[in-house]
C-alpha cells in the first residue's frame, strides 16, 4: 500500500496529511482531523448525516474518497462559525427547537446552509425538496423547515436578528417556546457521541456473525486471528468470568453465543485490534464449526407440540403469556345480536435511530470496569454486568453518552459485554461502532403480531363481549417481550368500556431477529387491531364510526379490563377534537354517497412532487417553442 | 469497506488510459463513485481490496459539454446536477432535469454522473430511458501503439443486461451523444418506495414535439425503465402518435399496449398498471412543457371509458 499524500483546505486552514489510498472523506473528516461534527450514520449515502461542502457544493463524504478532496476546499459544520458564535441557519435551528436526539442535525445544517447559499430566496417546496438527502428520525421535519425559512428571512433582512432570539419567559413553561439547552451543542456538532469519543492508546473492535438462524456450535478456533499482527484479543463466551445472561426480564442472552446460535446476526466472537481494518481481516481468520438445526420462524409454528426447542428453559418456546379476564365472555356472547370475527397483523419494524450502537469501554486505575455508551437503561445494565464478568457493583460502570435517537431499540445490552471483555482482557480502551447493516442485523425490533379478535354487539352498537388473542414474534431472545406483552395486553381492547372480556398475549420464541421495545411497547400492535375491528363493526351495524366509539367508550369511574377504576376519562373530548379536526362527514361507512367530502381540503398533506426550481428557473420550453 | 494500494487522479486522457492499460488485474475506473463505495459494503460485495483505483473526474477531455449539428456531445464526466442547473443543457435535454430531479438527491447529484450510471448497468438506472429515447449514443477509448483510438455504438447496443455491457477491458467511456431536442418538451415519471433516493420501480421518459398549430404531434420518443433487464423504447407507440392530431383519447390508446411489455421477474402485475399510467403521463405532462393546460383529473378518467 503506498500512502497518499492529501494536501487541501479544511475550514479555511491548509491541511497537509499522509492517508490510506482507499479511505472516504467521512474517515478522513472524523478519524484523522477529528472534526466529529461530521457523522456516520449510514455509511450508504442514504441520510445525510455526513454532509460537506467540497468546493462549495454540499455532498455524502462518505461517499467520497477523500483522494477526490486533493487540493479543493472542504467546509465542516465546525466550520460554519466562528468559535462561540452560531450562523443565523444554526440559531433558527435552536429558535425553532428543531433539535431533538442531535445526530442528524449536523447534516441538517449543513442541507439548511446548502439549500439557502444555492437559492436565498428558496420557497418552502424547494427547501424540502433540498433537504431530501438527509433524514431525521426523532424532530420530524416541521420544526426542520420552520428554522430554514425562519433563517432565509433573517438572512434577507425582511426579519430582525432579534427573532432569532429566546422568547420572553412567561409565568410557565407550559403553552410557551422554550429553547433546548442542549441545542447549541447539536447544532453546532460540537456534542461528541460515543462514536465520535477517542481514547489514547484505543483498540478497535468488530465481531463476527452468525450467519445460520440456528444451529449447534461445534467449536470456535480463534488460534490464526489471535496471530494476525496487530490484534490484541479474541473474545468468545468462553472469556466470560461470571453468570453469562442478560435481558430486560429473563436473562436468555448470552454476551455471545454460547453453544449455539439462535438468530442470523447473532454475535459468536469479538476481536479487538489496533485498526477497524486489522479487526476486519482478523474475523475472517476465525473458523467456527457449526451443526445447522432447524430453525422456527412463525410463532405458531413455534406453539405447535413437538416444536424444536430454542432455549432449554422454555421447552415450551413461550417467552411469557399474560392472561388476563372481566366477567364472563360466554355469558357476553350469548347476549350479543352479531358476532365478528377477524385477524389482524402487523410486521416487524426496525427502529432506525440515526446513530448505530457504539460504546468504548476501559479499566481504570482503580480496577473499575467501565462502560461509555448510549444505553436507554445503564443503571439495570450496570448490575448485569457486574454478574456477567464477577465484579463487586462498585468495580462496574456505566456512563450514558448522548443517545443519537433510541425509540426503546437501545434498551438492550447487545454489545457491552463485548466491549467490556476485551477491556478487560487487554486493559486497554476498546471501541465498538456498529455499521447500519449489523445495526439492522443485530438489534430488536417491533414485536410482529397476530391478534385474533372475536367481538359481540348489540345492534345498538353496545359491545357485549369480546376476546383478544394476540401471537408476538419475540424473536430469539426474551428482551423486553415480557413487558410488551404485558402492556399489549392491559392496553388489548383499547379505551372502551367491555364487560365481558378474555385477553391472552403470548410472546413466543422463534429464530427471527429479536423483538423488544420500541415506542408504544405494545399498544400500537393492539390498538391497530381495536381500531380497525370497530371499525369493521361499524360498517356491519350500520353505525358511523365515531358513533360505535361513543357508544362503548369509557367515561368517568369506568372500570379498566384490568379492572381499575378510573377517576376521570377525557375520550369524549378526544373524539370531540378528532371528528371536528377530520372535518368528519358523519353517517355510516358506504351510506354516505359517491364522494367523500371530508377528503382533502385545507391542512390535508398533498402527494409530494419534485421540480418546483425546474418551473421556477424561467419556463424555458415555453419560450423556445415561441 | 473498500481500500485499495493506489489511488491516482489522471488529468488527461492518454495518462488515464495508460495508467488503466498498465493498472493490475482488478483494478477499478472511478468516476463519482457512488455505485463504488456503498457496493462495497456487507450484504453486497462486502469488504474489498483494490489494487488502483483510476479517477478519471479531473480528466479534461471527458469534463464539460459540446453542441454540434443537432447532437449534444456530453464528456463523461457530466454529474446529474448540470441538467438542472445549466440552462444550455436544460432547453437541449429538456426530460433530463426532471430525470434529475427524481434522481437521488442534491448531494449525490454533484457527484453521480451519467457515464457512470449508463456503466452500472442497473435494470433500474434513471438516465438510461432518457438516453435511450434521444437516440443516445456512448464514445470508448482505448490506446492501440501509444495512440488514442474511439469506437461509439447506441447505448441501447452497449447495455446487454443487469451489469453487463460491451466495455472492453482497456477502454475508458468518453462520452455519451444525444440529439439535440431542443423545441420538444420533456418529462420522466419515477416511481420507488419514497421521493428522494430511491431507485426507480419503474420509470418512463418522454418527449413531444408539436406542429406550428400545436395541434398534431410531430414526433415523439418514448422510453422505459425498470420494466425488464434492459431499458425498452417504445417505437411503435412513437410511430402510433407520430403525424395524429393530440386527443386525450389517442394517448389514452397509446399508453394501454406497453403494459404487456413488462418483463420483470418481481412485481410484475404492479409495474403494468403503473406503466400504462406513466406512458400517458408521461406524454401530458410534456405536452404540458409546451404550454397544454394541465388535465384535471376528471378528464383523465373521462378519456378512459
Ligand atoms: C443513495 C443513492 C441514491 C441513488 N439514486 C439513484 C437514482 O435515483 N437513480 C439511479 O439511476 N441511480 C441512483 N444511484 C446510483 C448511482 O448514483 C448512479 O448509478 C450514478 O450515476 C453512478 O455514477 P458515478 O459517477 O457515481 O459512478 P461510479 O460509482 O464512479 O462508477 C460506476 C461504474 O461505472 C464505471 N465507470 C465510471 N466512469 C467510467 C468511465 N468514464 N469509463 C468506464 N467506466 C466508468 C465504474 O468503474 C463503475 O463500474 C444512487 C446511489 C446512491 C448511493
Ligand atoms: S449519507 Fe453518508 S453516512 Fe449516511
Ligand atoms: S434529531 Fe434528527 S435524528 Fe434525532
Amino acid at each position: 500500500m503506498s500512502d497518499f499524500e492529501m494536501e487541501l483546505e479544511v475550514n479555511g486552514r491548509k491541511v497537509r496529511r499522509r492517508i490510506e489510498p482507499g479511505q472516504r472523506l467521512l474517515d478522513f473528516l472524523r478519524d484523522d482531523l477529528n472534526l466529529t461534527g461530521t457523522k456516520e450514520g449510514c455509511g450508504a449515502g442514504e441520510c445525510g448525516t455526513c454532509s460537506v461542502f467540497v468546493d462549495g457544493k454540499l455532498v455524502k463524504s462518505c461517499l467520497m474518497p477523500a483522494a477526490k478532496a486533493q487540493g479543493t476546499k472542504v467546509e465542516t459544520v465546525e466550520g460554519l462559525a466562528k468559535p462561540g458564535e452560531l450562523t443565523p441557519v444554526q440559531r433558527a435551528f435552536h429558535k425553532t427547537g428543531a433539535s431533538q436526539c442531535g445526530y442528524c442535525i449536523p447534516g441538517m445544517v449543513m442541507a439548511a446552509t446548502s439549500a439557502l447559499r444555492e437559492n436565498p430566496d428558496a420557497g418552502i417546496d424547494e427547501i424540502k425538496e433540498r433537504l431530501g438527502g438527509n433524514i431525521c428520525r426523532c424532530t420530524g421535519y416541521t420544526k426542520i423547515f420552520e428554522a430554514v425559512e425562519l433563517a432565509r428571512e433573517v438572512i434577507a433582512g425582511r426579519l430582525n436578528p432579534a427573532t432569532l432570539e429566546a422568547d420572553p419567559a412567561g409565568e410557565s413553561f407550559i403553552g410557551n417556546n422554550v429553547r433546548r439547552l442542549d441545542a447549541p451543542s447539536k447544532v453546532s456538532g460540537r456534542l461528541r457521541y460515543a462514536g465520535d469519543m477517542v481514547m489514547p492508546d484505543m483498540l478497535h473492535m468488530q465481531v463476527l456473525r452468525s450467519p445460520h438462524a440456528h444451529a449447534k456450535i461445534r467449536s470456535i478456533d480463534t488460534s490464526a486471528a489471535e496471530a494476525l499482527d496487530g490484534v490484541a484479543c479474541v473474545i468468545t463466551c468462553d472469556d466470560v468470568p461470571g453468570e453469562d445472561g442478560f435481558g430486560v426480564f429473563v436473562h436468555d442472552q448470552p454476551v455471545m453465543a454460547r453453544g449455539k446460535v439462535r438468530h442470523v446476526g447473532e454475535a459468536v466472537a469479538a476481536v479487538a485490534a489496533e485498526d477497524i481494518a486489522t479487526a476486519r481481516k482478523a474475523l475472517k481468520l476465525i473458523r467456527v464449526d457449526y451443526e445447522e438445526l432447524p430453525g422456527l420462524f412463525d410463532p405458531e409454528d413455534a406453539m405447535q407440540p413437538g416444536a424444536p426447542v430454542i432455549h432449554d428453559y422454555a421447552p415450551d418456546n413461550i417467552v411469557k403469556h399474560i392472561p388476563v379476564r372481566k366477567g364472563d365472555v360466554e355469558k357476553g356472547f350469548a347476549e350479543a345480536d352479531i358476532i365478528v370475527e377477524q385477524t389482524y397483523e402487523t410486521q416487524q419494524v426496525e427502529h432506525a435511530y440515526l446513530e448505530p450502537e457504539a460504546g468504548i469501554a476501559y479499566v481504570d486505575a482503580d480496577d473499575v470496569v467501565t462502560v461509555i455508551s448510549p444505553s436507554q437503561n445503564i443503571t439495570h445494565h450496570r448490575h448485569m454486568l457486574a454478574h456477567i464478568i464477577d465484579r463487586p457493583i462498585n468495580k462496574v460502570r456505566f456512563i450514558m453518552s448522548p443517545v443519537g435517537g433510541g425509540f426503546g431499540g437501545k434498551e438492550d445490552m447487545i454489545y457491552q459485554g463485548m466491549l467490556a471483555l476485551a477491556a478487560m482482557k487487554t486493559h486497554r480502551p476498546v471501541k465498538l461502532v456498529f455499521t447500519r447493516e449489523e445495526s439492522i442485523i443485530a438489534s430488536a425490533k417491533r414485536h410482529p403480531s397476530r391478534v385474533t379478535y372475536r367481538m359481540g354487539l348489540k345492534k345498538n352498537g353496545r359491545i357485549t363481549a369480546a376476546s383478544f388473542r394476540m401471537i408476538s414474534d419475540g424473536g430469539a431472545y426474551g428482551m423486553s417481550t415480557e413487558g410488551v406483552m404485558r402492556k399489549a395486553a392491559i392496553l388489548s381492547c383499547g379505551p372502551y368500556d367491555i364487560p365481558n372480556v378474555q385477553i391472552d398475549t403470548y410472546g413466543v420464541y422463534t429464530n427471527n431477529t429479536p423483538s423488544g421495545a420500541f415506542r408504544t411497547f405494545g399498544g400500537m400492535q393492539a390498538q391497530f387491531a381495536t381500531e380497525s375491528h370497530l371499525d369493521i363493526c361499524a360498517e356491519k351495524l350500520g353505525l358511523d364510526p365515531f358513533e360505535i366509539r361513543r357508544i362503548n367508550m369509557m367515561r368517568d369511574g369506568a372500570v379498566t379490563h384490568t379492572q381499575q377504576k378510573l377517576g376521570s376519562v377525557s375520550l369524549a373530548r378526544v373524539l370531540e377534537a378528532a371528528e371536528k379536526a377530520s372535518r368528519w362527514e358523519a353517517g355510516p361507512v358506504g351510506q354516505r354517497g359517491p364522494v367523500r367530502g371530508d377528503l382533502g381540503g385545507e391542512g390535508t398533506r398533498q402527494p409530494c412532487t419534485l421540480g418546483s426550481r425546474i418551473k421556477s428557473a424561467d419556463g424555458h420550453n415555453k419560450e423556445k417553442v415561441a | 469497506m473498500l481500500t485499495c494500494d493506489t489511488y491516482r487522479l489522471p488529468t488527461s486522457l492518454k495518462e488515464a488510459l495508460a495508467l488503466w492499460a498498465g493498472a493490475p488485474e482488478g483494478s477499478r475506473l472511478v468516476a463519482g463513485a457512488t455505485d463504488i463505495l456503498p457496493w462495497a459494503r456487507e450484504g453486497r460485495a462486502g469488504d474489498v481490496h483494490l489494487p488502483e483505483m483510476i479517477d478519471v473526474s479531473r480528466v479534461a477531455e471527458l469534463c464539460g459539454y459540446e453542441i454540434a449539428d443537432g447532437r449534444v456531445r456530453l464528456g463523461a464526466n457530466v454529474a446529474y446536477q448540470q441538467f438542472l442547473t445549466d440552462p444550455v443543457l436544460r432547453s437541449h435535454l429538456p426530460c433530463m432535469p426532471y430525470c434529475a430531479v427524481w434522481f437521488a438527491d442534491d448531494q449525490i447529484r454533484e457527484q453521480a454522473t451519467l457515464a457512470g450510471n449508463i456503466v452500472n448497468a442497473s435494470p433500474a438506472a434513471d438516465g438510461v430511458p432518457p438516453v435511450i429515447a434521444m437516440n443516445g449514443d456512448i464514445e470508448m477509448a482505448r490506446l492501440e501503439g501509444g495512440e488514442v483510438v474511439t469506437r461509439a455504438m447506441p447505448v441501447a447496443e452497449f447495455i446487454m443486461g443487469p451489469g453487463r455491457t460491451k466495455l472492453a477491458g482497456n477502454e475508458i467511456v468518453t462520452a455519451v451523444t444525444l440529439d439535440s431536442m431542443q423545441g420538444y418538451g420533456g418529462s420522466f415519471q419515477k416511481v420507488g418506495q419514497r421521493r428522494s433516493l430511491v431507485i426507480s420501480a419503474v420509470c418512463c421518459a418522454a418527449l413531444v414535439k408539436t406542429d406550428a398549430s400545436g395541434e398534431v404531434f410531430e414526433d415523439v420518443r418514448l422510453a422505459l425503465g425498470g420494466v425488464g433487464p434492459v431499458p425498452m423504447r417504445l417505437t411503435d407507440i412513437e410511430d402510433m402518435l407520430r403525424g395524429k392530431r393530440i386527443d386525450r383519447k389517442l394517448i389514452a390508446e397509446a399508453s394501454v399496449g406497453p403494459a404487456d411489455r413488462v418483463a420483470s421477474r418481481s412485481r410484475v402485475a404492479y409495474r403494468k398498471a403503473v406503466v400504462s399510467g406513466f406512458v400517458e403521463a408521461a406524454i401530458e405532462d410534456a405536452l404540458v412543457e409546451l404550454g397544454a393546460p394541465e388535465p384535471t383529473p376528471e378528464q383523465r378518467e373521462a378519456a378512459h371509458v
